[in-house]
């Protein structure tokens, strides 16, 4: 399977008369976007807001960031389920407004975490502070259920993303990157020397506020399967996950996961990168042990030498991570796990919830219990005043001059699982 | 299948089930999962499920096995990882946990664990 990305660069967002992408300029008409999701009547109201890096803007609480992409060729559409057939995609061209992106926000909850600063400290800690942003603060009608809110924030950033993802279909791209993946056989007489690789990706699938969807299927109801990895650069993943925001997995991250960026660009030269397992992280032990089975032995199935797994969340997560690690070391295949740590303030106490010998293979996204200080910002996007109630704040975190003292886990992305943050340890 | 819990929303709910009300803290609960971990019951939900911190929410909910049989260790393991890591959090982070929490917020920590241990209803 292959597909070409055509990079389109923006540089800016504005509102205008026209929604339209000129130069590197993305211009949104704010009425037409608002009436799209305000067809939805879960929500009472609907506010725009743009965030640009460098700017003294804070949003919270952040639910999904959405990178807008959009199909030029091949078959089926971006979201696949949602916005699309549920038609396989991974093939053809997408083109993708690189440098902008839709975050939604909305207080679904009332301790939900998830903070961006455009500028400042917090901003070097999530890479959503170097993308020109649309910013959704969706509130719904007087007693919507936590559970149709979430689905409706969820699918008005989807339709966002794609009401300005198909601004782009005409555009030429100048850059084109390309992606391809080989079937099996075909992979074995390319590449008969090289270690075959595979990448297991671990899906948030625990249940209400934390779940993630393949094809528009709730990923705690499916068994491991296989995926290309050009799908998921297709929106085959989206996310649902609203907790934990330093390590969850937006649906931006599905897009553009790093662990498969960096397979590919060594694919054919190192190594052979076969392919990508999904699999969950359910509640029950019984799935646990199912899931994790399963993803041992399509390991096992395909021959692989190595498998790279990354994983999302925290303390129920890591059982899967270990159950994984285990038993795909057990068929032979070596593997290498990417977490991140709870290791407390001082860095001290023991990292994760679970462990094994065989987890002598470990990169990590940083310790999430840090503790960073936020300045002021001049304006805030959405709700800030929960911020001592969160998991990464305490009593006194809102300081009275605006700034913020609380845990490296209260910025989103802070300490991504897939590597797509800058912090790490050696 | 035995529910043990200190949300009062989990044996509003699922009366279907043997639910087992610990009048306590998110740490009793675990404390009572063990004992009976070591009475033979083995584990069917993860202790720590969710993404909320052990130091974040007042609710826990473990499943347990009906009957009990020999120890099964990694029960064990399992029950004394988590209760190890809550002891972590608790000693690190926020101190104040369940305190001076609004109503609706407390409400909201209640929805989502009852909402997680439920979650098994779609594979059962």
């Amino acid at each position: 399977m292959k597909l070409e990305l055509g990079i389109i660069k923006i540089s800016d967002i504005q509102f205008a008369a026209e929604s339209k992408v000129e130069g590197s300029t993305l211009y949104v008409n704010k009425d037409e976007v608002k009436a799209l999701i305000l067809e939805d009547e879960t929500f009472a109201s609907c506010e725009l807001d743009i965030a640009r890096p460098g700017e003294s803007v804070r949003i919270a609480p952040v639910k999904d960031v959405i990178e807008p992409r959009v199909k030029v060729s091949g078959e089926g559409g971006v979201f696949p389920g949602w916005m699309a057939k549920v038609k396989t995609v991974g093939s053809g061209r997408t083109n993708v407004l690189k440098g902008a992106a839709v975050v939604t926000t909305g207080k679904i909850v009332g301790f939900q975490e998830g903070i961006i600063d455009m500028c400042g400290e917090g901003a070097q800690y999530t890479p959503f502070s170097q993308l020109n942003n649309l910013v959704l603060c969706l509130e719904p009608v007087e007693g919507t259920l936590q559970h149709a809110y979430e689905k409706a924030v969820r699918l008005a950033g989807l339709k966002t993303a794609t009401y300005l993802g198909k601004l782009a279909k005409d555009i030429e791209a100048e850059e084109i990157r390309t992606y391809e993946t080989p079937s099996i056989t075909e992979g074995i007489k390319l590449y008969p020397d090289l270690p075959r690789v595979g990448y297991v990706l671990m899906l948030q699938s625990q249940g209400l506020l934390h779940d993630t969807y393949v094809y528009g299927v709730d990923a705690k109801q499916s068994l491991t399967t296989m995926i290309y990895p050009t799908e998921t650069m297709d929106g085959a993943i989206i996310s649902g996950n609203c907790v934990s925001a330093c390590d969850k997995n937006t649906t931006y991250h599905h897009l553009n996961n790093p662990v498969i960026e960096d397979l590919y660009a060594r694919h054919g030269k190192d190594l052979n990168f076969v392919g990508v397992i999904i699999t969950n992280e359910n509640v029950y032990l019984a799935d646990k042990e199912r899931s994790s089975d399963w993803s041992a032995k399509l390991c096992e199935y395909l021959g692989l030498d190595g498998a790279i797994i990354s994983q999302e969340g925290f303390g129920n997560p890591d059982t899967d991570l270990i159950m994984n690690c285990k038993k795909i070391e057990a068929k032979g295949v070596k593997t290498v796990i990417i977490t991140d740590e709870y290791a407390g303030q001082d860095g001290a106490s023991q990292s994760l919830a679970d462990a094994d010998i065989a987890a002598n293979a470990c990169v990590t996204g940083g310790n999430a219990n840090t503790v960073i200080h936020l300045p002021k910002m001049d304006k805030v996007i959405g709700h800030i005043e929960y911020v001592d109630k969160i998991a990464g704040g305490w009593s006194g975190s809102l300081q009275e001059d605006g700034s913020i003292i609380a845990e490296l886990q209260v910025i989103t992305g802070a300490t991504n699982e897939m590597g797509f943050n800058k912090f790490s340890a050696r | 299948m035995i529910i043990l819990t200190n949300n009062p929303d989990v044996m509003k709910t699922m009366t279907e089930r043997d639910v087992r009300f610990v009048d306590g803290t998110y740490r009793d609960v675990l404390i009572k999962a063990r004992d009976l971990v070591h009475q033979g019951h083995q584990l069917l939900s993860h202790p720590l499920m969710g993404s909320l911190k052990p130091n974040e929410t007042p609710y826990r909910t473990v499943a347990l096995s009906d009957s009990g049989g020999p120890l099964d260790t990694d029960s064990l393991l399992l029950i004394e990882n988590a209760i190890e890591t809550f002891d972590k959090f608790a000693k690190v982070t926020r101190p104040d946990r369940g305190v001076n929490t609004p109503q609706e917020m407390l409400a909201d920590f209640r929805l989502i664990d009852l909402s997680l241990i439920q979650s098994m209803e779609v594979n059962e």
